[in-house]
């Protein structure tokens, strides 16, 4: 009778499995959704009850709230449980639409990826327990799984799903991740609005602060080889630098791109002596090539010109005279 | 060899590749263009968006025809087929002594390390193992359900404990079926002092405004959680687990005595536990309903000494 019971109130409250079915969030994107909801409102205030237990103390008590509540870091295991959900729902949809299991080929296919999760300081805030290295390592291998579809999703080009997943995922990534991914990448230049570069080159305690504008072409009165004009503090090149293999360094990167007659070059350059400062000169030119030409980047970083030659003059050591000099050996 | 044979028979290629030093130089030539051959004639990479689509649907053709053609045939469907994932997310209500008999319930430990106090629930002994006998085992767990279904209609917390990884997913998953404000578990390691050391554990909740103590607990593996145990009985805390032949069953207070070393009974017995008290749940809602029902009904029938007219 009582199972009888049991039963019939059940279905009443659950009702039967073909409604249960339908009630169910039929895609497996709004569940995700859901999913997201959950991790960001990681506390949750029990709501009051007043229909409790006999108890009169325990009356006025209310439940916890967290499913995790006796491991006594609830917020972490409750988003440790919303990420391995969004795993597996992730991972049902991509099945769904064909794109799981990839074959090698496919995988080969796929663009790399460079994460930057949040810090352990970052999580430890993010999940209100300290994050131990274990804790820190089982959370970013589940948020590089779920990158991973993510990745996938994206390139396929199922944007709904690969948007959806990016929503959870971006809640664990670091705020210092473009500085994180632009570290050692050199600055772009950007020409003013004269269509001027600035760059500037350094060789061993020379530097040389170059600004290079392309020449203006007259079309009437062009001479059968176009004239510019390299000018060194305020010096014509050949006045500023006599010796020819000077001129030889600083023209190279010219000569190598072909652009010869191109562009006008003005630079104030300091510091050093004549090789130093014809290097940072030509090394200043070579940045200015690029950054009005980018094409030429291979070339000049195969070239080694865009390279700041990192030889300095070494310092002289004790017992010995010079850098490498060593006195004399004497046998007794 | 001549290359036709070798091209339809990569496998026969690569072992002529693998012995190639014992054969001639112009077969050994002709079979490394054949394995080059072979390899041109493997799937190019996928580079735009029109590849992937077309990649997805040679993938999703064999899905198409089963979906197509599954109506005409057998009534078997994805929802009514058997699956390995069923056992933990649509275990029976009731358990039968086949089940049991099926997830390896009745392997008991070495015969050697038998607790006498388990001779109850002991059949006998088999290649020097404790046999457990199911026909004990069925009525305890039918107990123990009946027991939890109470306490959930009571509104009791109820805890499920389970530290092992391949235990995490059942507890969690039983705990989900209780609902939010009744079902608790715990799938890593019971923190010593979690009930006996409340303060230190639960310093930001207001001890005072939240009810710590849980009024159940089923633990699926009670050999490795005796600190949680004897923390149960401090607090007066009833205490259901999965009791295997080494163990005393006066641990808990309602033993089940099975094997504690399958997944697979875990499921099971975890799994009608928490149907027995999902009902509970379920007949507690129904009992409020009741309640609220006779209340108003009572109020109704009160002499009317109030105001009268509109």
């Amino acid at each position: 009778m009582l199972r009888r019971q049991a039963v019939f109130s059940l279905r009443r409250c659950y009702g039967t499995t073909a409604s249960l079915r339908q009630a169910a969030p039929s895609s497996q994107a709004s569940r995700l959704d859901d999913l997201r909801a959950g991790i960001l409102g990681r506390t949750q205030q029990p709501t009051a009850n007043t229909e409790d237990a006999d108890d009169d103390v325990r009356k006025f008590k209310l439940p916890p709230s967290s499913p995790s509540f006796y491991t006594a870091r609830p917020v972490f295991y409750d988003q440790v449980a919303q990420l391995e959900r969004a795993i597996a729902t992730a991972n049902n949809a991509l099945r769904r639409a064909q794109l799981l299991p990839l074959p090698a080929f496919a995988r080969a296919s796929l663009p790399p990826i460079h994460p930057v999760w949040q810090t352990k300081e970052e999580m430890t805030q993010h999940f209100q327990t300290k994050m131990t290295l274990a804790r820190y390592r089982k959370v970013t291998k589940l948020l590089n799984e779920l990158n991973d579809y993510h990745r996938i999703a994206n390139t396929a080009g199922v944007n709904d799903l690969a948007n959806k997943i990016y929503s959870i995922v971006s809640l664990f990534e670091s705020s210092k991740k473009d500085a994180f991914l632009a570290r050692g990448k050199r600055k772009p230049v950007v020409l003013d609005v004269y269509g001027r570069s600035y760059t500037v080159g350094k060789r061993k305690t020379s530097s040389a602060r170059v600004w290079m504008i392309p020449v203006q072409q007259q079309e009437s009165s062009s001479a059968p080889l176009p004239m510019t004009t390299i000018l060194v503090n305020n010096i014509p090149l050949n006045e500023f630098f006599p010796l020819p293999a000077d001129r030889e360094r600083i023209t190279r990167p010219l000569k190598v791109a072909g652009i010869l007659g191109k562009y006008n070059v003005f630079s104030i350059v300091r510091g050093g002596g004549t090789t130093g400062q014809s290097g940072a000169l030509a090394h200043g030119i070579a940045k200015g090539v690029v950054a009005h030409e980018p094409e030429l980047e291979t070339l000049f970083r195969r070239a080694k010109l865009t390279r700041r030659d990192p030889r300095m003059v070494e310092r002289k050591k004790t017992g010995l005279a010079k850098a490498r000099k060593r006195y004399t050996w004497v046998k007794r | 060899m001549s290359l036709p044979t070798a091209a339809l028979r990569p496998w026969f290629a690569a072992s002529t590749r693998c012995s190639s030093r014992t054969t001639s130089r112009s077969v050994a030539a002709a079979v490394r263009c054949q394995s080059t051959a072979t390899a041109s004639s493997e799937p190019r990479r996928l580079e735009t968006q029109a590849d992937w689509e077309d990649f997805r649907l040679q993938k999703g053709k064999v899905r198409t025809l089963i979906d197509t053609f599954g109506e005409y045939g057998s009534t078997q469907t994805e929802e009514t087929t058997f699956h390995l994932r069923d056992s933990l997310h649509k275990p029976p209500r009731n358990a039968t002594v086949s089940a049991l008999l099926a997830a390896g319930a009745h392997f008991g430990h070495a015969s050697t390390r038998m607790n006498p106090n388990f001779m109850p629930y002991a059949y006998g002994t088999r290649a020097g193992i404790t046999v457990i006998d199911l026909d004990s085992t069925l009525p305890l767990l039918r107990r123990a359900a009946n027991v939890t279904r109470a306490v959930a209609r009571a509104g009791g917390q109820i805890l499920f404990i389970g530290t092992r990884p391949d235990l995490k997913p059942v507890v969690q998953k039983a705990a989900e079926r209780l609902g939010p404000r009744q079902g608790y578990y715990v799938g890593e390691r019971w923190l010593p002092g979690t009930l006996t050391n409340k303060r230190e554990f639960f310093k930001d909740q207001n001890l005072d405004s939240v009810r710590v103590t849980p009024d159940l607990a089923i633990i699926l593996n009670p050999v490795a959680n005796v600190n949680a145990i004897r923390e149960f009985a401090l607090e007066n805390v009833p205490t259901i687990g999965i009791i295997d032949s080494n163990v005393d069953p006066r641990l808990v207070m309602y033993p089940i005595p099975a094997n504690d070393e399958n997944a697979r009974v875990a499921e099971l017995i975890a799994g009608v536990l928490s149907i027995a008290g999902r009902e509970g749940v379920a007949l507690r809602q129904e009992d409020l309903r009741n309640q609220v029902f006779v209340e108003d009904k009572k109020a109704r029938q009160r002499p009317f000494n109030g105001r009268r007219g509109a």
